[in-house]
């Protein structure tokens, strides 16, 4: 079976993998801002309220970019 | 695999489709009713009676219920409102960050609930509405906070050489006065679009492979349903860090308006 | 679920789910307007009523102690404000016994001053009215004895009564204006 069958073989909308390739830049994003917390709480767990509150805002613009990404395909069908 | 499996048996994924169900009332008109509507007056009157029963009778030493209202109320205004925005302002702006939690909240959490199964603000109505009022409220408050100067500030911000403005300007028109509500529109939307349709998907398939496949396929069904109650679980999650989330960010972008000096 | 999408795009039109429906905005306004009234007018309004409850009972309990604390306060200051006035009032007292005390000592002074001038004086009187005695007797008699002496030593009477009244006066005169030289 060569690249080419395998290929044809596949059917359904390319925008999928279009949203694969768009996830990786939030999901890594979101990886190192709670990463990034859970050092912060470590060193310092007195701030683990203020450090809480702002990972989530940090999560919420990252994985923005995630939501944007299934939403292009609503938008340019 | 999947196309041997959907020969005979015609396995049907969910569709976009579910987000329009019939029209129960008013067909074609402004006041249509279908399904994800009575969903949302459900969830709405739910929301309206347990605060209306939880602070009918407030007591200075709290009763059960009465303590778990409390415990939600305090939530918005401590956690979110005052956290944000300070005491003072955070008084002004605590009708709508409350409201908005509660509303997001309530409404998300139809999505995982049996029976309902979808959330009240997985169409775009909610949101979007919601994001509209936040969007107004910030400009409303940096408007108030310094009238005239606040959309200088905002979109050429003090400090930065003028030659620099080429770049900076459309950058902050657009971070400030696009990406946000368009982003608290879709992080809401989308989060609960893929939450239902990721459920409808997993339970879907459980049933395909219970019922439709045949031979080892079936085994396949345990791992789906054990998927699906997971996410079910990680969806009650979602709901409610959606509703904070959606909550915090109108309020970090009413204190970043009024936080706007010079 | 893309797949899904284009087979319900085959059946019939796969809507939007970017596109609001008119329905739904309406329907979303009407129930974001509704909760907002229920929790501006009815719930936030309850909640701050309880929290002030809340904190008036603390605080409550705070006022009680501040006002316990502020009569005994007080009680202490009238306490301690009697007792400077009694203080006061004996200190005054004890001032104005010892001034009446000096000024009896005074009088008692002045009257004892006033009754021994009075001795003196009237001894002084009686003394010159009895040196003016003596002077008038010692005048009389010193003449005659002075004439006896002398009409002894001369042998001769002198019985002339203005001759020897004469001489004596001169004595005397004499005998004072040595007396007046010798002081």
């Amino acid at each position: 079976m060569d690249a080419t069958s395998v290929l044809a073989a596949i059917n359904g909308n390319i925008a999928t993998v279009g949203y694969g390739l768009a996830a990786i830049g939030p999901a890594i994003g979101v990886g190192i801002v709670v990463g990034k917390t859970i050092e912060g709480v470590a060193r310092q767990p007195e701030l683990a309220g203020q450090l809480q509150v702002l990972m989530y805002i940090g999560i919420a613009f990252t994985e923005a970019l995630a939501f944007i990404g299934i939403a292009t395909y609503f938008i340019f069908v | 695999m999947l196309p041997s499996a959907t020969e005979d048996g015609q396995f049907k994924g969910p569709s976009i489709n579910e987000f329009f169900p019939e029209a129960i009332l008013f067909a074609g008109s402004p006041f249509e009713i279908n399904r994800i509507m009575l969903i949302r007056f459900l969830a709405v009157a739910v929301l309206l009676l347990v605060f209306w029963l939880g602070t009918r009778r407030m007591q200075v030493i709290p009763t059960r219920f009465q303590s778990i209202v409390e415990l939600g109320l305090n939530f918005a205004r401590v956690n979110i409102a005052e956290d944000i925005l300070g005491k003072k302002d955070g008084k002004r702006f605590l009708p709508l960050i409350t409201t908005i939690f509660f509303m997001v909240l309530f409404l998300n959490i139809t999505g995982p609930l049996p029976f309902l199964n979808i959330a009240g603000t997985s169409v775009i109505g909610v949101p979007l509405v919601l994001a509209v009022i936040a969007y107004v409220a910030f400009i409303y408050a940096g408007v108030k906070k310094n009238p005239g100067n606040f959309f200088r500030n905002a979109l050429f911000p003090p400090g930065v050489p003028p030659f620099l403005y080429i770049i900076v300007t459309p950058i902050e028109f657009i971070s400030t006065f696009l990406v946000r509500p368009v982003t608290l529109t879709l992080r809401l939307l989308m989060n609960m679009i893929v939450g239902h349709l990721l459920l409808v998907l997993f339970f879907s398939a459980t049933q395909f492979f219970f019922f439709t496949a045949d031979g080892g396929f079936k085994l396949f069904g345990a791992g789906t349903l054990v998927f699906g109650f997971a996410f079910t679980l990680f969806e009650v999650l979602i709901a409610l860090l959606q509703a904070y989330i959606f909550a915090l960010l109108t309020a970090v972008y009413i204190q970043l308006a009024l936080a706007e000096e010079h | 679920m893309f797949n899904a999408v284009i087979a319900a795009a085959a059946e019939g039109e796969a809507r939007n789910p970017l596109l609001p429906e008119i329905y739904d905005i309406v329907w979303s306004s009407v129930i974001f307007v509704v909760i907002l009234f229920f929790f501006w007018k009815l719930v936030l309004p309850r909640m701050q009523k309880l929290l002030d409850e809340r904190a008036e009972a603390i605080e409550g309990n705070i006022a009680k102690a501040d006002d316990a604390q502020r009569k005994a306060e007080a009680a202490l200051e009238q306490y301690t404000a009697q007792l400077a006035d009694a203080r006061a009032e004996a200190g005054k007292i004890r001032e104005v016994a010892r001034a009446d005390g000096q000024k009896i000592v005074a009088e008692h002074r002045e009257q004892a001053v006033a009754e021994a001038a009075r001795v003196t004086a009237s001894a002084k009187v009686q003394i010159e009215a009895e040196r003016q005695a003596a002077v008038v007797s010692l005048r009389s008699e010193v003449g005659t004895l002075a004439i006896d002496l002398a009409s002894g030593v001369i042998g001769e009477s002198l019985t002339d009564d203005a001759k020897a009244s004469a001489i004596v006066d001169r004595f005397l005169a004499d005998l004072e204006a040595s007396e007046k030289a010798a002081k």
